[in-house]
């Protein structure tokens, strides 16, 4: 098992934000985690990538606690997320992001010395063939972050996290926002990345449609608590699933 | 007169090349945690204190300034983690009472242990000048700026291109979300606070080599000031074009201004003397800048306003 999460709760105030949510996800899985708005999902996610300290509960990556980390901590463990809205730099460069994603991955400072010591042109080329290439984004990779569409700017978050060579990969949203040409190419490039990275990945959604193609495995959270879990065909039939979705009897 | 003229305008730019590196300390952490440091000033006069006292200790004037240096990148550390990472939850304002608070402090522990005279400081860089056309520039002048400009070029080269340095540039844009993509930003605000005392520790090592070691120079911390208005308060280069510009503007009004001024006093008024007329002068320009041009020659607009 790669990751093991057990009766993860959280509290704010009086709402009960996650409710004894476990998932287990194992190496090379994607798995999607949907629900309705305020089902919790994103506030897990949080609790799992080191923003939020859940009250109770557990979760390990390969045998290591995961909670109450830094989210510093946590990169240089492999696990690494993505946001759902993506957060403005105005100087930074969709590079210097992505050397960001990098440099965080390596805390240890011998390596960043000999990382500076290579020429600076030989690693920039590197990053653009294997991060930006792929997610089409070499060809804005000296252009401020802050001058890319929306969707550019998701993909550069993603290129970020990739960057930090993630083992498992924590997407809030990934698709969100996106038209449905740019959302299918992401649903691809997650897919990808699975494939010749070797990391799991966890991914919270709305689109049904990129939920489908891309999980292998899906999850569903109503009211901060699992409700349900299969494949694609099994979510869509369940009862209780669309009970949360539609507000059946 | 010419000639008179270079003259000052050398020295101008020796003096603002420090005062450029001081300034650099001030931007770089008021970027990285919105603090504007009223302290700077200390750092400045305990590096020099620090070098005076190595080399009274025995060490070679270039061992002690490379030691002033690293002790003052400790001090500026120490600073941090002891004093303002305490106050993270605090409002911005008591933060920068307590960086004026730690500048009083600093400069009664100076004030006690090397008392309130103007000590001779010991000589840095050999005595001597070199002749370019006919301008005599002293090795102590020459010392300083080529320090200070080499110092202030490794600085920026090293904020720009370096993973390091992105990771301070990312944290002073959005420390929120540096803090979420992983980056340890308090390491990053503890860097940028070693960093600037030990420039305003070299800094203050080199102006007392100009012009004598005494309390006083916890000053310039305040001439430091004009210097980030006038270039922005987030803007490196700024502070570099900025410190340069206003140390040439001091020293034209000390050798040419005040001697006009004392004369046209000396003869219609009983008043025998102008007194230090470059001390008004930065601040007479932040007036101006501050009125024209709030945001600075360099800044963006939308910087908080001092």
């Amino acid at each position: 098992m790669a990751l093991r999460a057990r009766d993860v709760s959280i509290r704010f105030g009086g709402v009960l934000a996650v409710d004894n949510m476990s998932l287990d996800v194992e190496p090379h899985e994607i798995v999607g985690l949907i629900g309705p708005n305020g089902a919790g999902k994103t506030t897990f996610i949080n609790c799992l990538s080191g923003a939020y300290v859940p009250q109770s509960g557990k979760a390990t990556w390969k045998e290591a606690d995961l909670l109450g980390r830094q989210p510093h901590e946590l990169i240089r463990r492999g696990v690494v997320r993505t946001f759902q809205n993506v957060a403005s730099l105005h100087d930074l460069t969709v590079l210097d992001v992505v050397k960001l994603g990098q440099a965080v991955r390596h805390g240890n400072p011998m390596r960043q010395l000999r990382d500076m010591l290579r020429s600076e042109r030989a690693r920039d080329a590197e990053l653009i063939r294997t991060i930006l290439q792929p997610l089409r984004l070499a060809e804005v990779a000296h252009q401020p972050i802050q001058s890319l569409s929306y969707g550019m700017r998701k993909a550069v978050d993603l290129a970020r996290a990739l960057a930090a060579q993630p083992q498992i990969l924590l997407l809030d949203e990934p698709v969100a926002g996106l038209t449905a040409q740019e959302g299918a190419m992401m649903s691809r490039v997650i897919r990808d990345v699975r494939d010749r990275v070797g990391c799991a990945v966890v991914m919270v959604e709305h689109k049904m449609d990129v939920v489908n193609a891309t999980c292998d495995r899906i999850v569903v959270m109503a009211s901060g608590a699992r409700i349900f879990e299969g494949s694609a065909a099994q979510v869509q039939s369940d009862p209780s699933v669309r009970r949360v979705y539609l507000g059946e009897p | 007169m010419l000639m008179f003229t270079l003259q000052l305008l050398v020295a101008g730019i020796a003096t603002g090349s420090v005062y450029a590196l001081i300034a650099l300390g001030i931007v770089l952490i008021y970027k990285c945690s919105g603090v504007v440091n009223f302290a700077q000033g200390a750092f400045v006069m305990l590096g020099a204190y620090l070098t005076y006292g190595l080399v009274k200790l025995g060490l070679p004037a270039y061992v002690a300034l490379l030691g002033a240096m690293i002790l003052m990148a400790g001090c500026g550390m120490a600073s941090e983690r002891l004093v303002l990472r305490p106050m993270m939850k605090a409002p911005l304002v008591a933060v920068m009472t307590v960086t004026l608070g730690m500048l009083i402090l600093m400069k009664a522990v100076c004030l006690a242990i090397w008392g309130p005279d103007q000590l001779a400081f010991p000589r840095l860089f050999p005595d001597g000048a070199v002749d370019v056309f006919g301008i005599f520039v002293t090795y102590n002048y020459l010392a300083a700026f080529v320090l200070s400009i080499c110092l202030s070029v490794g600085f920026l080269a090293f904020y720009q291109l370096t993973p390091i340095g992105l990771m301070q540039r990312c944290t002073a844009d959005n420390p929120r979300a540096a803090l979420a993509i992983g980056i340890h930003t308090s390491n990053q605000i503890s860097l940028a606070w070693s960093m600037s005392a030990a420039l305003a520790g070299i800094g203050g090592a080199l102006l007392a080599s100009l012009n004598g070691l005494s309390l006083g120079l916890a000053d310039i911390g305040l001439v430091a000031f004009p210097v980030i208005v006038l270039g922005g308060l987030t803007s490196l280069t700024g502070a570099l074009v900025a410190g340069l510009l206003l140390g040439v503007l001091q020293a034209l009004t000390d050798g040419l201004l005040t001697p006009v001024a004392e004369q046209f006093l000396r003869t219609y008024t009983s008043i025998y003397s102008a007194g230090a007329l470059q001390q008004v002068v930065p601040y007479a320009l932040l007036v101006v800048v501050l009125l024209v041009r709030p945001e600075g020659i360099f800044g963006q607009r939308g910087t908080e306003r001092l």
